[in-house]
């Protein structure tokens, strides 16, 4: 028989000797062919309404364009050359862009060094700091950026009580050049902790052999972390990596609301704030559709060679 | 002890499996179980909070003089708006009634005239009378191509709200104010550095230079607008960069004029620097005057209103800002019933009374003018009757016009206005781009589909 499910013995002994008993023993074998696929297809049919065909419709939909409620137009390509040759869109590009630099470039360094802060024997109440630093991740974005707007408060917020003993009084959210850098230290205390988490956990699954070896060789302690930490967690590093650029390129709930729409000038405008707003605002679907598959392919591209150049793709 | 009817060994993968089964049965039965109240049912869409406590009171009355109608009142807040637009774009699941926002209307008029999915109120509005009996003027911001897709909730006057006491002790009696130049002169006199730093501690004015909301006052203020009439893009027009370059002018050559705290005149640090002192006045619709008492009840006495001042002796002294529509959608099963709800809410007396007791709000129905409470003194601004001046400034309401096109335009004037303020391009530059940017879209639109 095929499959592995018959070889092991039956809880309930199934009667040979009785007409109803082969009929029960064949519906037995039927159900046990047929229940595999039965598991998995609350996935699969999941799957292909909520994603599949979304993702071909939408594909489609690019290629239109709606007239109104009720009918579209077929435009071809024409969203895609729009798309190129729109300032809004590169301007939101570069913001996404500045927002993932700054993201991979601040907070996982940040992130790494609390998790070996963490992993450490000389921090007292790990347990503690451990879920104090994770906390932020809990919270959801809408009130991570009211908390912010209060915190960067021109007047009274908590950072500018600071600054103002230098004289200078930060508009974080009203000047083009300071609304990305509020954006970016935003998301550094919301995922900072949650990305330590990663590191923590590949930390703990190197070796101390290693250490060890490293000590004896004569390593100091900076030389052991580049030489065994970093190569050891280079898995970790990439996914973590990775994960954090797509999120990245995904940005809108934060700016959007800590910026009231991307406002001033577009300068904490994102790509999906700029396909929402062209989705829901302009009504102009098709064209966020274009934007989405745009951005799906951005992800795509960067993602692959993020991989190949952290070497995941590398056989050893 | 209990025993399940079946054996759980005997149902195929065992108990955990069947209670599931169970769980999901019982589940079903109690959503799909559910008896639907008896009668005529109907729902309304709602998006701010006030509007849905005034309704949640004022509702029951309705439901109670009309045995057999329910009224069911949702409150979606923020989001509303796009529930409202895939609800209208699959073309099911709408309500019967729903509040939309003047800056979020334009999207829902896009399309051919039948594709629009409310129903054209004017055949109602003029037969039984309405249109004479409120400000007429504000159906401009709920009309497209002859056709009246709501009824106005409001019609938010703005006023010029003032620091009183700080005004005067720079030697300035605010009452005198008539015209801008007069409070432009007024303002270089009240704008002061107290304290000899070199750095302005009040200023006499806050304006908001990331977004439309003043400069548009201003422009409509005029009798200017974004769209004409017709739909033409008219945001390139002489009057509309003379009052731009007047907008950018408090700020950068009058230097009488601070951006706003925060991100809009709503925002805490708006408010604190208010309470600092540094702000002297603000144009204020009149559910502004219904946010400042909540949010900073400790001003209260602080503040005083006049007319806003006028671009030319005896000019129009005030403006609008914002508003809101009750429609009917076209998805709705019962609009004679949803009309009645409507009018109910809209038009009832009572009603209106308290909204503006409880949220500042004018009515745009003049003949609940007339209710006392619209004579009382106002304690928050130190005894004036804020009713009267509104009430005496209502029947001027300028016209808005709406167009499809307000969403993308308005998004585009918001980066011109601070291009022009931050002086990256003059007021002419930045209007005259954003007008071809508009006509170009305008253009492309009706290229693939024609004239609609």
């Amino acid at each position: 028989m095929e499959g592995g499910y018959t070889e092991k013995p039956l809880k309930t002994p199934i009667p040979h000797n009785e007409p109803q008993g082969i009929i029960k023993n064949r519906l037995w074998n039927q159900q046990q062919k047929i229940a595999p696929y039965l598991f998995i297809a609350p996935f699969y049919l999941l799957f292909v309404i909520f994603m599949g065909y979304p993702l071909i419709s939408s594909l489609v939909m690019s290629l239109y364009e709606m007239r109104g409620f009720q009918s579209r137009i077929f435009v071809g390509i024409g969203n895609f050359t729009d798309l190129f040759r729109d300032p809004i869109f590169w301007k939101s590009l570069r913001n996404t862009a500045y927002f993932a630099v700054g993201t991979l470039t601040l907070q996982l360094p940040i992130a790494l060094l609390l998790a070996i802060l963490l992993n450490s024997k000389f921090v007292k109440g790990k347990n503690f700091l451990r879920l104090a630093f994770f906390a932020p991740v809990l919270v959801a974005g809408v009130f991570v950026a009211i908390i912010f707007n209060l915190v960067y408060d021109q007047r009274a917020g908590l950072v500018n009580q600071e600054f103002v003993l230098f004289g200078k009084e930060i508009g974080w959210l009203n000047e083009e050049k300071y609304v990305m850098p509020a954006v970016i230290l935003t998301g550094v205390w919301q995922w900072a902790g949650f990305n330590m988490i990663y590191f923590l956990a590949g930390l703990q699954g190197i070796r101390q052999e290693l250490y060890e070896a490293a000590a004896v060789d004569g390593a100091n302690w900076w030389q052991a972390f580049i030489h065994v930490t970093l190569p050891s967690l280079r898995p970790v590093i990439a996914f973590v990596f990775v994960v954090s650029m797509i999120g990245s390129l995904q940005l809108f709930d934060l700016p959007f609301i800590l910026t009231n729409g991307g406002e001033p000038a577009d300068a904490g405008s994102t790509i999906v704030m700029y396909l929402y707003k062209n989705g829901f605002q302009f009504m102009r679907l098709g064209y966020a559709a274009t934007i989405g598959w745009v951005l799906f392919f951005i992800i795509a591209v960067i993602s692959i060679v993020q991989l190949k150049l952290l070497g995941i793709f590398r056989d050893e | 002890m209990f025993r399940l009817p079946i054996d759980s060994e005997s149902f195929p993968l065992g108990k955990g499996p069947m209670v599931m089964l169970v769980l999901f049965l019982i589940s079903t039965l109690f959503i799909f179980g559910r008896t639907e109240e008896e009668g005529e049912n109907l729902e309304f869409w709602i998006f701010a909070n006030t509007h849905y406590e005034e309704y949640q009171a004022r509702v029951p009355i309705f439901e109670a003089q009309n045995p057999g109608i329910n009224v069911q009142l949702i409150n979606f807040g923020n989001t509303m708006h796009d529930k409202l637009l895939a609800a209208m774009l699959s073309n099911f699941g709408a309500p019967d009634l729903v509040e939309v926002e003047i800056t979020s209307i334009g999207r829902f008029l896009k399309g051919a005239i039948d594709e629009v999915g409310f129903v054209d109120l004017r055949p109602r509005l003029e037969s039984e009378g309405w249109m004479e009996k409120l400000v007429v003027s504000r159906f401009t911001p709920w009309s497209y191509r002859g056709r009246i897709y709501g009824i106005p909730h409001d019609l938010h006057p703005v006023i010029l709200l003032y620091r009183d006491d700080l005004f005067k002790a720079a030697g300035i009696e605010m009452t005198e104010i008539e015209t801008w130049d007069d409070f432009i002169a007024a303002g270089k006199q009240a704008t002061r550095d107290l304290d000899g730093d070199g750095k302005i501690d009040q200023y006499a004015i806050v304006l908001d230079r990331r977004t439309e909301s003043d400069y548009f006052s201003l422009l409509l203020q005029q009798g200017g607008g974004f769209f004409d009439e017709a739909g033409n893009v008219i945001i390139d027009s002489e009057l509309a960069i003379e009052t731009l370059e007047f907008f950018t002018a408090l700020f950068n050559e009058h230097k009488i004029a601070t951006p706003v705290y925060g991100t809009w005149h709503g925002d805490p640090s708006n408010f604190a620097a208010m309470q600092d002192g540094k702000i002297l006045s603000i144009l204020a619709p009149d559910w502004y005057v219904g946010i400042l008492k909540s949010q900073v009840p400790q001003m209260s006495g602080k503040w005083k209103a006049i007319s806003m001042p006028a671009w030319h002796p005896g000019g129009r002294r005030t403006t609008t800002r914002g508003g809101t529509m009750i429609g009917i959608t076209k998805q709705c099963e019962n609009p004679d019933l949803a009309w009645e709800v409507l009018k109910f809410t809209y038009f009832d007396r009572p009603g209106l009374v308290n909204r503006y007791e409880t949220t500042r709000i004018i009515p745009p129905l003049k003949s609940a003018w007339d209710a006392p409470i619209f004579k009382e003194p106002d304690v928050y601004l130190g005894g004036q009757r804020l009713g009267e001046l509104f009430i005496k400034l209502a029947p001027d309401m300028p016209a808005r016009y709406q167009n499809p096109y307000w969403s993308e335009g308005a998004d585009l004037l918001n980066d011109a206005i601070f291009a022009a303020v931050t002086e990256k391009q003059t007021p002419r530059e930045a209007l005259t781009d954003l007008a071809e940017k508009v006509r170009a879209l305008i253009a492309k639109d009706r290229g693939r589909w024609g004239d609609l």
